[in-house]
């Protein structure tokens, strides 16, 4: 070892300074686009200068299919089937939220046994989306074991969904305006519990550190919190700034209020921060799903009018703003109906709107090429909830 | 010795692995990568996903299209070099699905890009795609 | 009822006394103002001193009976934890309205470009209102109400010699 370090004494480690350039201009547009293998349906528009990334340039619209207008052309229950489309990654989540605009606008009181099913469908499928979220980022830094183990452990899940609901992926409108389909098959809870003893022992496997993703993830893509308010981000990728804050808190709906759960925060605002903050947030739902069990009534399960609905029932005249916290952020609909049987204007608010387009090209700038999956990944994007 | 046409003898030799380019869209998403996880593991019949058009046999086209996506859809299917085959999942390619009154999706793929085999469903189930999987290997053993 | 929605009240009165403006309670946490167009700026400024820094989004809605856009602000404060919503009104024929990025800067310019391209609505001090979703669009901005989609996607898309479409012609 010794004489090797001789032999190298007068040449120390090359600096990227002394490389000099072949052309003059190093400037080049790169489009970062959907057919990339590192990027998913959206396109990013990337101004380079060397290594360095200018400016970029957020290109939507691969999969727009204007739902809020689709949704003025059918009545609420057909809306519900509708709705779990609007993001393919957590279609539980979404329609909770239709369901909660519908149930307020028409004033409608919700059995409890069907507030309690509402909840653990809702924290399943968050668990499920940050699953997702662990094995997209790890294969975007190239941990291709973490891709691998997730997508295993979250086939327990779909099994669930499709004992319970009828289907792996769409629920085909499961969560409805007026409680809930079907009550739980009888063995429901016993499986469920079993589902939660393999989902402690993945999180044990995902706390596992592995020194490529750190390096790759740590002080990467750095988003302060003046800046994450200023730029409307919410959800974990707010929390990993520094604010604690969660709609489940701060205005709880359904049942949320019962229960006993933490919120947790991150001080350093990067990456690495995001990445950890999913994980910890799987074992806050696994407790409340614990607790819902315990405390489940017996009971109806559905809303005494809407046990054989019709197709043209009335909605009362009026408007409503409703907000859920789905596993990517805050997520709202503004509902107007004059009357009919059909909504006049159904505004959707999503968390990824935000994430994708000011947060990404606030991050993006001023960092290398290398680290744009990096970035790009730790966001936990949706682009069809972007897009709608 | 059965005399074959040029087409066919290429085809044939598509029958020992299928390398399938990956092109995600939304609702594929959740129902593709599956496929490639450790649950139905597609390694085990040789298909792997391979990062451009110009080393893939095999184009998956799963859920709706917009306009915008199609045209890239469409140089994509000419940067793939011969021979090639196009698979269409779901029922939004077939009659345009749950979107059928929308301004911006289109309503059949056969209008725009050669389709070999459609899978029903929505989404259609990992033991679907290897069943159409396993439809190509025969049909391209009977062709002339 | 009347014990939960105190700190609504007193935010009620701290507008009505600086603005004399009424505000309506729907519920605990929800509180619905309407405004005239050209005041704005100034009431936004003021709410968002007054601790209302997140902007959850805006939205349009286009009645085509009485000929107006009416456009709605959502505001959340995480300090008194209440949502509060702007409603403005505006012409139909000519939709012009102040934007308000110089208060809440990049997120309400995106959703300003979202309904640039949607609805039509011209928002004077956005400089960057370019088309978001969709390119080469010619037509009518397609989500206004007198726009029918079901029309245009028979027109465009489908065909009557096709026998598994004939039911959309009868």
């Amino acid at each position: 070892m010794n004489s090797m370090k001789k032999k190298m004494k007068g040449r120390g480690p090359i600096m990227i300074d002394d490389i000099h350039p072949i052309t003059e201009n190093s400037n080049y547009d790169l489009y970062f686009g959907p057919a990339h293998p590192g990027s998913g349906n959206f396109g990013v528009k990337l101004k380079i200068d060397g290594e360095i990334v200018l400016s970029a340039r957020a290109d939507p619209g691969y999969l727009h299919r204007g739902f809020e207008k689709l949704m003025e052309y059918r009545v609420p229950i057909q809306n519900s089937v509708l709705s779990d489309r609007l993001c393919v990654l957590e279609p539980l989540n979404w329609n909770l939220v239709h369901a909660e605009a519908v149930d307020e606008l028409m004033g409608i009181d919700v059995p409890e046994r069907a507030k309690y099913i509402r909840v653990i469908m809702a924290e399943l499928s968050r668990i499920q989306s940050h699953i997702i979220w662990y094995g997209v980022f790890s294969k975007g830094t190239g941990f291709d074991t973490g891709f691998k183990m997730a997508f295993g452990y979250r086939d327990y899940i779909l099994d669930l969904f499709e004992m319970i609901t009828g289907g792996r992926v769409y629920p085909a409108g499961y969560i409805c305006p007026g409680g809930v389909r079907r009550d739980f098959p009888n063995d429901a809870e016993d499986k469920i519990l079993k589902v939660l003893k393999k989902m402690n022992k993945m999180v044990k496997l995902e706390e596992i550190e592995n020194p490529a993703l750190n390096a790759r993830a740590k002080d990467v893509g750095i988003l302060k919190r003046e800046d994450a308010i200023r730029l409307g981000a919410t959800g974990p990728v707010l929390r990993a700034s520094g604010m604690k804050t969660d709609v489940r808190k701060d205005e709880p709906y359904e049942v949320y209020d019962r229960f006993d759960f933490d919120i947790p925060v991150k001080k350093t605002g990067d990456a690495y921060a995001r990445y950890n903050l999913g994980i910890e947030e799987i074992k806050q739902s696994i407790n409340i799903i614990k607790q819902a069990l315990k405390e489940i009534p017996e009971g109806e399960v559905i809303f005494e009018k809407f046990k054989k609905p019709k197709l043209n029932i009335k909605i009362p005249e009026g408007e409503v703003y409703v907000r859920n916290e789905v596993a990517r952020g805050e997520a709202a609909i503004y509902m107007v109906s004059n009357g009919d049987s059909k909504p006049y204007r159904a505004k959707v608010r999503g968390p990824d709107f935000l994430h994708m387009i000011p947060v990404l090209e606030f991050l993006l700038r001023g960092s290398q090429i290398a680290d744009v999956p990096a970035i790009y990944w730790s966001l936990n994007i949706c682009p069809a909830d972007m897009d709608r | 010795m059965v005399k074959r046409s040029k087409k066919a003898k290429t085809m044939r030799k598509l029958i020992k692995s299928i390398w399938i380019f990956n092109w995600f869209n939304s609702c594929g998403f959740a129902e593709l990568v599956p496929v490639v996880g450790s649950r139905w593991d597609m390694e085990r019949f040789g298909m792997i996903i391979v990062g451009t058009p110009r080393h893939a046999d095999v184009l998956f086209i799963a859920g709706y299209q917009t306009i915008k996506s199609i045209k890239k859809a469409q140089r994509i299917y000419e940067q793939m070099a011969e021979p090639r085959v196009v698979i269409a999942l779901g029922s939004c390619t077939m009659t345009g699905g749950m979107y059928w009154d929308s301004y911006n999706t289109i309503k059949r793929l056969d209008d725009y890009l050669p389709v070999n085999i459609y899978i029903p469903g929505c989404p259609p189930r990992p033991e679907a795609v290897f069943e159409a999987c396993d439809k190509i290997f025969k049909h391209v053993k009977e062709l002339e | 009822m009347d014990a939960d929605v105190n700190k609504e009240k007193e935010v009620i009165e701290k507008i009505n006394s600086k603005f004399k403006l009424k505000g309506d309670i729907q519920r605990k946490q929800r509180v619905w103002i309407n405004i005239k167009k050209d005041k704005l700026l100034e009431i936004s400024d003021w709410l968002k001193k007054e601790s209302f820094i997140h902007l959850s989004s805006i939205s349009v809605t286009d009645w085509l009976k009485d000929g107006v856009f009416e456009i709605t602000y959502h505001l959340w404060s995480y300090k008194y934890k209440i949502l509060i919503t702007l409603k403005t009104k505006i012409d139909r024929d000519k939709p012009v309205i102040d934007s308000v990025v110089s208060i809440w800067d990049n997120n309400a310019q995106i959703h300003e470009r979202e309904l640039h391209e949607l609805f039509g609505v011209n928002f004077t001090g956005n400089k960057d209102l370019e088309s978001l979703f969709l390119d080469d669009w010619k037509g009518s901005p397609p989500f206004k109400k007198d726009f029918n989609w079901r029309e245009y996607v028979k027109d465009e898309f489908y065909e009557k010699e096709n026998e598994r479409e004939r039911p959309y012609y009868d």
